[in-house]
């Protein structure tokens, strides 16, 4: 009796043909909808090249773009930092659990509403909603990797004289690289989300302006253009930047190579 | 010189030292034997600097003291190679000397060939001689050795003893192993220490 081959990658004909089915859906779904509803993606893709001659759509993708890195980067940075003292000190775990409890359970638009109260419209509330949902994630799977982290390898470590970097390059960073990777994907995408939903509540520029703007004058073409842009972002940032590091870092795990 | 005095250590309700005293002179070779759970890898332990005692005094005055323990303890994502490397310059090895050094004690466990390997592509055997390299690729001058060649096959265990015994007395190090078994011991140790119930029952010297 064979046994059925389970691989541990990811099979990318059957990526394929799963976004060759989602534009077939999308395609039948616009076609009984009309252009009024919903764009083909033909249209959408039409609408692209009206957009990038438009000057206002690269100060829009150009403050997106920076909302989401300072916003990305600021909260995973701080989650980060606070995931690796908290992985060594029970008592600041226990103080942050709360906080970490509440970000992770409150509705991102409660918080987009209440930062719109606080700081106005425009880019300061966006990037603070950014940093403020994308911190816990981080920090969650900072602790979980400290605290997975082999104990042997910290007494080897001691033995044999490492000095703090060496332990942090060479102990803590390689062995929190899974979980950390996986924590910067989803933050990395989910900070687009984040960014575009927060531009269309209450901002003046940014992509999810434009989205709004888009909506409100029924130019279907144009609003699906740009989720097409949008959608790129998100592919661009996990297939060709995260996941090539997370396969360098972790490659170490891969079946022999002799 | 290593002088412990009067060494007691419980972990929770169990008594592991109780009140052991132990000189180790630079050049000396000892051997520890005695049964599971007796103390004896807690001995290396306080040795080596990774415990302390509830009571009694722990002296280390060697400079350069490396433990080798019972598993390999290997980075699993740096070759082994780069596990030695990493462990000669945090042991403040000149950075022009290094692979040299490295290259030389990678051959002399039998391991140039897999210099470039991942820890986990080794066997068992391989991991705990590339992680004894490692060790004496440092040149201690205190060795402690947690029962290291346990995973070795006979003739393996012969060479690597013969080795770290060659090593000890060409620099002039002290040693001291762990074994359940005394003949494992024979040509690697002058005395042999044996202890139970956290005490040093039996001195002996050992003949090869």
């Amino acid at each position: 009796m064979s046994v059925p081959r389970r691989s541990k990658r990811t099979s990318r004909r059957w990526s394929a043909l799963g976004v060759v089915l989602i534009f077939a859906g999308w395609e039948m779904a616009a076609r009984l909808m009309g252009p009024m509803l919903m764009a083909t993606p033909l249209e959408a893709l039409r609408a692209i090249g009206t957009l990038a001659g438009d000057p206002g759509f690269w100060t829009h993708s150009r403050d997106s773009l920076a909302r989401i890195a300072i916003g990305v980067g600021t909260g995973c940075g701080i989650g980060f930092a606070l995931g690796v003292l908290a992985g060594h000190d029970a008592r600041l775990r226990g103080l942050l659990e709360p906080l970490r409890w509440l970000l992770m359970a409150i509705p991102p638009v409660v918080v987009v509403v209440l930062a719109m109260l606080w700081f106005g419209l425009g880019s300061g509330m966006v990037i603070f909603i950014t940093i403020l949902m994308m911190a816990p994630g981080m920090y969650v799977n900072t602790v979980k990797g400290m605290r997975m982290i082999d104990a042997g390898l910290l007494e080897m470590g001691r033995v044999y004289r490492f000095g703090a970097w060496t332990r942090l390059r060479h102990i803590y960073l390689p062995a929190l690289a899974a979980p950390l990777t996986a924590a910067l994907l989803i933050a990395a995408c989910g900070g687009v989300r984040l960014v575009v939903m927060a531009e269309v509540l209450g901002a003046e520029s940014g992509v999810g302006y434009a989205l709004a703007n888009a909506r409100s004058t029924f130019d279907s073409g144009r609003l699906y253009a740009w989720v097409l842009l949008i959608l790129a972002l998100v592919a661009l940032l996990e297939f060709l930047l995260l996941q090539p590091v997370q396969r360098r870092l972790t490659r170490w795990q891969e079946p022999s190579h002799a | 010189m290593l002088e412990m005095r009067d060494l007691h250590l419980s972990f929770g309700p169990r008594t592991v030292l109780d009140g052991i005293h132990l000189d180790v002179r630079p050049g000396e070779r000892i051997g520890v034997i005695g049964p599971s759970g007796a103390g004896k890898s807690t001995l290396l332990r306080l040795a080596a600097g990774l415990l302390r005692p509830d009571s009694g005094t722990c002296r280390n005055s060697f400079l350069r003291t490396r433990l080798v323990f019972q598993d390999p303890r290997l980075l699993p994502w740096r070759s082994v190679a780069a596990n030695l490397d990493i462990a000669l310059r945090a042991g403040g090895v000149p950075a022009g000397e290094i692979a040299a050094r490295r290259d030389r004690w990678l051959a002399r466990v039998g391991l140039s060939d897999a210099a470039h390997a991942w820890p986990g592509e080794l066997s068992g055997g391989m991991a705990q001689r590339a992680a004894l390299a490692r060790a004496l690729a440092l040149e201690p001058d205190l060795l402690l050795l947690d029962e290291p060649f346990s995973a070795l096959d006979p003739a393996m265990r012969a060479d690597l003893g013969k080795l770290c015994a060659d090593q000890a007395r060409a620099t002039g190090a002290a040693l001291v192993c762990i074994s359940h078994q005394p003949w494992e011991l024979a040509g690697l140790v002058d005395r042999i220490l044996h202890v139970a119930g956290g005490q040093v029952r039996v001195q002996a010297a050992a003949h090869a």
